[in-house]
């Protein structure tokens, strides 16, 4: 399990240390050669593989179409801003209802199916909308994407958001609550739940848990918070573009979140999303074939530490401190 | 009907090329339950491969071997289409070697495994040979085209779709009437019985990894003078192999061979009556189907399911 | 984080100064050029092939001692042509290695989320190679320049002959995408203008491998023209097929832009029909051998031996800028716009058979359009086209864009002075 019911402190060690790199990134981050825009996607990348993961390392479903709701998002995001009102909280509400109804949709066929089918599933309706928000060009802008949809000039407390910094506190505020919401979540009964299902379905079952039911709402859950990265993704390009909706794009949330170790830590696709971007960052400056270099660590880790960077890092608390539980252990026991 | 006649002969050859794409993707996945997302790279290894030996303006560089250089055309073509496939089969030994490590645990793990050996493979066809365009060489017998009434048909197309029904024929009669397809079909029903029975399953993975890689480099040399020969073309192959196989339902060699004619004629029917959802059809289908049928056409139970 | 920047820049730096012989000066800072090329994805090798344009411009520069006493360096980073990735690389460029200017595009998509970013610092940039209608017309920006022919000009050049050659029953093949759209609804225009009629428009979905059912539609309605929109990998795909079929000479077919990057290293006889081009490396004018030879020159060991198309725009684009630098004495991005803005260049400099000019209200470069076939009169593999018409750019000129476009203005526009 990734987590024991109930135990869940507000607060742990890694959450602070979490919280306290996000907060202060615009403090170092310059000095060490990253720059604001980045720090903005990651933290964005974020929230939507830690949403992802609650589908992939917490109910055991793997999506490899998550994408198309970050794009649904990103769409309705600028969708509204376009075309009824520049609005902060109307994007990003927009956002939300728009994914999770797509998602909703989707999860009625989802919901009764498991592993592969589940799997390709999520894979045909992904290349549906990736390929709705390719045709459909009136709308969404096709292949040029939805362009122009401006920063809305006074949000909240009359902040500046064209300014790079003053947007990243805000979704960095907004992240931390998220995170905040979604820890809580996965200590829920709820949370419990749905890790009952991915244990064991026809157990969960006969316990009496509804487990199409559970897994309708997670899927959805999961999708509401792609397209709600969306819209945070949208509000900081001022723009909505169809590639982060393709299988590609899909597949790569996929590896991070599991670079990282999403399936025994909460953490996992924090870690995952910082080391893709940053590879990118600093390899892809470099060289053209990064990829290369990224597939064969990722390779690596699927061979080597199929739990990722989170479970190596677990074994060697383990390692140092025999015996003696710390308290990052307690909410990581490995995975069956 | 005379409108009608050409498009579905056209299905008909599409469909058994997409079943060809799908051949060695089944193979794996039916045994060994491997979902392989290496397929459409080895695909186009293959076809980079083939394009070596076939030689044609490229490689004259290496003076030892100008005696080659000067076999025929359709000498070369012919050691293209036995060479290349080898080729990939070992490098295909040396994957199955990496997913041993993954067997017994989750699932997902064989199959990320082959995600990243896509990637990595893809990106090493960029660096050894470039992101340009590419062609594949074809002898003049099997090229060009000839005209039935007042149509115009492509000698290499009917070329294709045959070679694709016998490479369909050979993998049927492999499992069927040979002892080894025998021991394929016992490990993929039950590899504990076929350990009892003193067979080597390990081996037996090795091989069928080998075929099913063989069989992936053998479509991409039949389909890459089709579609066009670039390091990423891969990726136009292994959603449909993948679709195709899931339609038909996993395990089902037959399922396979259907499914693959079923997207063709999709996909060439749209093509005559709504060309802008060519592409689209093929998902849709898939939706349909397997909302109708929850395992595809002909598909059984299996580990993957869990 | 300064020493890692260092070596990206030594490392571009060390390349130019090599070329250009010389030891780089001192006592200025260099004048660092950020280069947004894909370099993987449906465009790589065209990206590759325009930043070897680029790059050859740059070394010419820094040859005679760089620009305003600065020496020009270069950093690239691959768009994956991706436009978030095309967002987040500009956004990285002016913030964190402070770039200068910001060179290099072929999907539009990427073009268009760069120049947005790019708008909204000030930032000069230049969209080589992109040839979508929709680029100097409705996103057009202050800050960018395009300096590739788009669709529009490839159809005024090539519709009015082609409909006295081969009669007024048109078929179109487009690409269901923006591009594809711009460029198919500009040609349907000119044709229906000229008298002649489109009896059907088949779309083809982007990623379309196979062409087979579209073939037999055409032998079916059996047209007289056959203008195909269709880009990327997908016309890598159509060509292959209707090579094959032998049907390229059974029909008249007229294509948009072949970019030289598409299609050098394949077969003459995989070429079909009429297609557009900005340049040729066998044009018959003076300078034309000179620069092919600079070319071979510095890229002795690249798989291409001439250049292309890509090439020369990458070059002109990047050549034109650092003279409007010059010219302005001073890298203020209002000043340099308003230079490029007046930019005119002889055709005898420009290696065209016309004067090109911007145009002050697209931002698009106005240059001479060709039309070539396949060159099958002799065997030289490099020799590919044939060049058959050449148009000036007032004929050809794309009136929609005119219209489409609101560039910002100058007060809405950041000053930026790297």
């Amino acid at each position: 399990m990734l987590n024991a019911p109930g135990k869940a402190r507000m607060v742990t060690p890694q959450m602070a240390a979490f919280f306290a790199l996000l907060f202060s990134y615009p403090l170092w981050s310059n000095s060490v050669g990253l720059y604001d825009y980045l720090g903005l996607e990651i933290a964005i990348f974020i929230l939507y593989a830690l949403g992802f993961n609650l589908l992939l390392g917490y109910a055991g479903l793997p999506s490899f179409g998550h994408g198309a709701f970050l794009g649904i998002g990103a769409y309705a995001y600028g969708l509204s801003q376009i075309h009824i009102a520049q609005s902060l909280p109307l994007g990003l509400l927009a956002a939300v209802i728009a994914s999770a109804a797509a998602g909703g949709f989707v999860a009625l066929f989802l919901a009764h199916r498991r592993g592969i089918y589940f799997a390709l599933l999520t894979i045909a309706f992904g290349q549906v909308f990736w390929f709705t928000a390719m045709k459909w060009h009136s709308v969404t802008g096709g292949e040029d994407g939805l362009l122009n949809v401006l920063r809305p000039r006074t949000a909240l407390m009359s902040l500046d958001l064209s300014s790079n910094v003053t947007l990243y506190y805000l979704v960095a505020a907004i992240v931390a609550v998220s995170t905040l919401l979604l820890w809580r979540f996965v200590h829920s009964p709820f949370g419990a739940a749905i890790q009952a299902v991915r244990m064991n379905e026809t157990r969960a079952r006969f316990v009496g848990y509804r487990v199409w039911f559970l897994k309708w709402c997670v899927f959805t859950l999961s999708a509401a918070i792609a397209g709600f990265a969306g819209g945070l993704f949208c509000l900081t390009q001022e723009s909505a573009y169809p590639d982060v909706m393709s299988l590609h794009a899909s597949g790569l949330v996929v590896m991070m979140t599991l670079i990282g170790g999403g399936f025994v830590s909460f953490w996992g696709p924090v870690v995952g999303v910082i080391v893709y971007f940053l590879a990118r960052d600093l390899l892809g400056a470099h060289t053209d074939a990064w990829l290369l270099w990224y597939g064969l660590l990722f390779m690596g880790v699927m061979l080597f530490e199929p739990e990722g960077i989170a479970g190596a890092w677990g074994r060697l608390v383990r390692h140092f401190s025999s015996g003696a539980p710390t308290a990052a252990e307690t909410h990581r026991e490995p995975a069956a | 009907m005379d409108f009608l006649l050409p498009h579905i002969l056209n299905g008909l050859a599409l469909g058994l090329l997409f079943a060809l794409i799908a051949l060695g993707f089944t193979l794996i996945v039916g045994v060994m339950e491997v979902i392989n997302l290496a397929h459409g790279s080895l695909f186009a290894f293959g076809a980079y491969v083939a394009m070596v030996i076939i030689a044609e303006g490229h490689g004259e560089g290496i003076s030892a071997l100008s005696w080659y250089y000067e076999l025929p055309l359709w000498t070369r073509y012919l050691s293209a289409l036995v060479i290349a496939p080898i080729v990939v089969a070992l490098l295909g030994f040396g994957l199955e070697f990496c997913l041993r490590r993954t067997y017994g645990k989750k699932k997902e793990y064989g199959l990320l495994l082959t995600f990243g050996a896509a990637l990595v493979i893809e990106e090493s066809i960029r660096l050894v040979w470039g992101s340009a365009e590419q062609t594949l060489t074809v002898p003049s017998a099997i090229s060009g085209a000839f005209i039935a009434g007042d149509m115009i048909y492509s000698i290499y197309r009917i070329y294709a779709a045959l070679f694709a029904a016998a490479a369909i024929g050979l993998v049927w009669l492999f499992l069927e009437k040979t002892p080894y397809g025998a021991m394929v079909k016992a490990g993929a029903h039950d590899g504990e019985m076929v350990r009892a029975l003193g067979i080597n399953l390990s081996r037996l993975q090795l091989l069928i990894f080998g075929l099913g890689s063989a069989l992936a480099a053998l479509a991409g040399i039949i389909l890459t003078p089709i579609w066009g020969l670039r390091p990423h073309v891969g990726v136009d192959v292994v959603i449909p192999a993948f679709l195709i196989v899931v339609l038909g339902g996993i395990g089902s060699f037959w399922g396979a061979v259907i499914g693959g004619l079923l997207v063709g004629m999709t996909v060439a029917m749209t093509g005559a009556f709504a060309s802008d959802w060519s592409i689209m059809s093929m998902y849709l289908l898939l939706i349909v189907v397997l909302t109708l049928r929850a395992r595809g056409l002909f598909g059984k139970k299996t580990a993957l399911e869990s | 984080m300064q020493r890692y920047k260092r070596a990206a820049l030594i490392g571009a730096t060390a390349v130019c100064a090599l070329i250009a012989g010389k030891a780089q000066s001192q006592d200025k800072p260099p004048l660092v050029i950020g280069l947004t090329s894909d370099a993987s994805g449906q465009y790589a090798n065209s990206g590759a092939e325009e930043r070897r344009g680029v790059e050859m411009a740059i070394a010419e520069f820094n040859a005679k001692g760089g620009v305003l006493g600065r020496d020009i360096s270069t950093i690239h980073i691959d768009t994956e042509t991706t436009p978030a990735t095309g967002s987040r690389v500009a956004e990285r460029m002016i913030a964190r290695d402070k770039v200068a200017f910001l060179i290099g595009g072929v999907s539009s998509g990427v073009a268009n989320a760069i120049s947005q970013v790019a708008q909204k610092y000030g930032v000069i940039y230049l969209n080589t190679n992109s040839s979508s209608p929709s680029e100097a017309g409705e996103n057009c920006h202050r800050v960018k320049f395009v300096w590739d022919g788009n669709g529009v000009n490839f159809s005024q050049a090539a519709v009015k002959s082609a409909m006295e050659a081969y009669g007024p029953k048109w078929m179109q093949i487009t690409n269901d995408y923006v591009w594809g759209h711009d460029t198919s609804a500009a040609t349907k225009k000119l044709i229906e203008g000229y008298g002649g009629n489109v009896i059907e428009d088949i779309l083809v979905p982007q990623g379309t491998r196979d062409f087979s059912s579209v073939l037999i539609k055409v032998q079916q309605i059996n047209p007289s023209v056959i203008a195909a929109a269709v880009g990327g990998d997908d016309l890598k795909a159509l060509r292959a097929q209707v090579s094959d079929l032998k049907m390229g000479s059974k029909y008249a077919w007229i294509n948009n832009q072949q970019d030289w990057a598409d299609v050098y290293g394949l077969p003459k006889e995989s070429l079909f029909g009429v297609f557009g081009t900005t340049w040729y490396y066998k044009l018959d004018l003076p300078g034309v051998a000179d620069f092919v030879k600079r070319y071979q020159e510095m890229y002795p060991d690249t798989s291409m031996k001439v250049p292309g198309n890509v090439f020369f725009n990458g070059y002109w684009a990047t050549r034109s800028l650092l003279e409007a630098v010059e010219k302005a004495g001073t890298t203020n991005s209002h000043a340099v716009i308003k230079e490029l803005e007046q930019l005119r260049i002889p055709a005898e400099t420009r290696m065209q058979h016309h004067d090109a000019f911007m145009n002050p209200d697209t931002h698009q470069m106005q240059q001479t359009i060709y039309l070539a076939t396949a060159n099958l009169d002799n065997d030289d593999p490099d020799d590919l086209f044939k060049i058959v018409s050449s148009a000036a750019p007032d004929t050809v000129m794309d009136k929609g864009s005119v219209e489409a476009c609101k560039l910002e203005s100058f007060e809405d526009t950041p000053v930026y002075e790297p």
